[in-house]
């Protein structure tokens, strides 16, 4: 409990940071009496209310998908190497968006859907690829595939821009995720898609515990598996290609979120979900914190950022045997 | 041939490189052209019409292709070592094969094969486009038409400057909107600083100089409340300031940039990166933004 407490804790804290720092020099105590007292005019309102709050709001729902998308992900396949942004779930959805725009598709909600079906052929795609030969869908194998993938989708992704002008302008986003895209409205667009998948998430974490049993113990515990199957992979779509749509392909938060809970809470899938809903945002909004920092006057995207952080925690995991078993 | 002819077989990339050719009437000698920011000035269209374009760079091998005795440029990218635009190769390696090439003196690097981040900014200055029309004019055998050309483009400068010399200098801005959400700007380094400054107004970006488009947040524009905001459209041969418009409408529909100056008081302006290059275009653009600046000087 105190553990909880103490991440719930830190998760505010993380969002105070959020809503402090910035280029704008603007004291503490007036982003506070901003955020207290909103609309009464001035830059610090201005850039409380239409820059931070939005740009801390993705980063708690972009960052929480993330996380619980990774668990499901690890828990699913077993492999402790899973997650949307290294088996290429990210890259596949962001492409789609691209092709959506290229398309004509401009709003959020309509695009949205190409995300989720991006997101789910790159699942389909990377599965197939790392089940084939001899071992079944090994972690590296799986985690080659989805390196693969996301190469190709990234070259296809540079096709589509350098085709079409309009969806050049766009490019950087959807190669480099970033927290300072979404407004309110495309935030409240896909709000019902991560509540969806986030339920989703916790009525097969139980489900999930059984699976790590292996196959026929999960079954002969009466684990029905394509159901769980099923619904864990849509959840993974919905929260994935959401988290997508409003932040841009963010690497690593996915894979790194999941193995953190579980080091707090020991393997019950059903604590992990919640403790991935807590610490996805906090790491997602420090990474982008930092980005904000480091670069004077001019910002680093947090997709920049937590790919720099996140592939030692990668290397360390393939090295690790410890963690290989799932 | 020997080095001394005036070259016969142009290559000229950029727009800032294709006008300039065609403003020293050597359209004639115009092997091929590639990538223009906008459509050229009026008094080029015919002139640009009748030459070969491409809308992209040309490979390495492209560029042979066309068997250039000169390669004229308008910025550094295209010979840069290391660059994200498509490259030809250093300025040296063209040599070795007997093209000789030129790039506009206000972004040419400190040392063949680099890039942006190595203009001299002392370079960057609206005179150092006369010297390289005086000497661009001499190495084509056209110094008449060069001298007339500096000639008229001092005269238009001159004349605007007259108009605004004692009038209240507005900051201005020159911003790209981004599709994540940021801004790219135009700093100190970059031209579009001199014709802000030739025009009657100050640079709001001016002391940012480590290289000359700087990417920032909302936030960072906000502080520095510009009163005047030119837009940054650019890259299609066919653009004109009227496509500049969705860029002045995703300036002025951002809700965080609602109490900037330039938002307030309608004072966000359609305008084209190719008029903040440097080159011939500079007295159209110089005229042009102080138009904008001071309505009641300048029309």
């Amino acid at each position: 409990m105190v553990r909880a407490a103490s991440a719930v804790l830190l998760l505010v804290a993380t969002c105070v940071l959020s809503l402090v720092v910035g280029t704008y020099p603007a004291s503490v105590s007036s982003v506070l009496s901003a955020v207290v007292s909103p609309g009464n005019g001035g830059d610090v309102d201005a850039i409380v209310w239409h820059v931070r709050i939005p740009r801390t709001l993705t980063g708690l729902l972009a960052g929480s998908a993330l996380g619980v998308a990774g668990a499901l992900m690890q828990g699913l396949t077993r492999n402790p190497l899973a997650g949307p942004g290294i088996l290429g779930i990210n890259s596949g959805a962001s492409f789609a968006v691209v092709v959506a725009i290229g398309l004509g598709v401009t709003a959020v909600n309509g695009y949205l859907w190409f995300a989720f079906a991006g997101a789910g052929v790159a699942a389909v795609v990377v599965y197939t690829l790392g089940s084939l030969g001899g071992g079944g869908a090994t972690p590296v194998k799986l985690a080659l595939a989805g390196a693969a993938l996301t190469a190709m989708v990234g070259s296809m992704t540079t096709i589509v821009t350098l085709l079409d002008a309009a969806t050049l302008d766009e490019y950087r986003f959807w190669a480099i995720g970033s927290l300072t895209r979404a407004g309110s409205d495309a935030l409240a667009t896909v709000g019902p898609f991560l509540a969806a998948g986030s339920l989703l998430a916790v009525a097969v974490g139980g489900s999930l515990n059984l699976l790590a049993l292996g196959e026929d113990m999960a079954r002969s515990l009466g684990a029905r598996l394509v159901v769980v199957r099923v619904l864990s992979a849509v959840a993974v779509l919905l929260l994935a290609g959401a988290a997508t749509v409003i932040a841009g392909p963010v690497g690593f938060v996915g894979l790194a979120v999941p193995h953190i809970a579980r080091a707090l809470t020991g393997p019950d899938y059903r604590w992990i979900m919640p403790y991935c809903v807590v610490l996805g945002p906090i790491l997602l909004l420090l990474a982008d914190v930092v980005g904000r920092m480091l670069v004077q006057p001019e910002q680093l995207q947090v997709g920049i950022v937590t790919g720099l952080a996140g592939a030692p925690f990668f290397l360390y995991l393939v090295r690790r045997r410890k963690v290989a078993q799932l | 041939m020997s080095v001394a002819d005036p070259p016969e077989r142009v290559y000229a990339a950029y727009q800032p490189a294709i006008e300039l050719a065609h403003a020293l009437g050597i359209t004639d000698r115009l092997v091929g052209t590639a990538f223009l920011d906008a459509k050229v000035l009026p008094e080029y269209v015919d002139q640009q019409a009748d030459v070969d374009y491409v809308p992209s760079l040309p490979s390495r091998e492209a560029l042979l292709h066309t068997e250039p005795d000169f390669v004229l440029s308008g910025f550094n990218g295209f010979f840069a070592e290391e660059s994200a635009d498509s490259s030809v190769g250093t300025r040296a390696s063209l040599r070795e094969l007997g093209v000789q090439s030129w790039i506009l003196s206000p972004l040419c690097p400190s040392e063949d094969g680099l890039t942006d981040r190595s203009i001299d900014p002392a370079e960057v200055e609206v005179e150092t486009i006369y010297r390289d029309l005086r000497d661009l004019g001499a190495l084509f055998g056209v110094e008449d038409t060069a001298a007339e050309v500096i000639g008229d483009l001092k005269e238009r400068i001159a004349a605007v400057e007259d108009k605004v010399a004692d009038a209240d200098r507005p900051s201005v801005a020159i911003v790209s909107p981004e599709a994540d959400g940021s801004y790219r700007v135009a700093s100190g380094t970059d031209f579009g600083s001199h014709i802000i400054d030739r025009a009657g107004g100050t640079n709001v970006f001016g002391d940012l100089a480590e290289k000359r488009n700087v990417e920032i947040g909302a936030e960072k524009l906000v502080e520095r409340d510009p009163d005047v905001i030119l837009t940054d459209a650019c890259c299609d041969g066919q653009l004109t300031e009227q496509d500049a418009r969705s860029e002045v409408g995703a300036i002025e529909g951002d809700p965080a940039l609602a109490g900037v100056t330039a938002v307030a008081d309608d004072a966000v302006h359609p305008f084209l990166f190719a008029n903040r290059s440097a080159g011939i275009r500079a007295a159209h653009s110089i005229e042009l933004v102080a138009s904008l600046l001071h309505p009641d000087l300048v029309d």
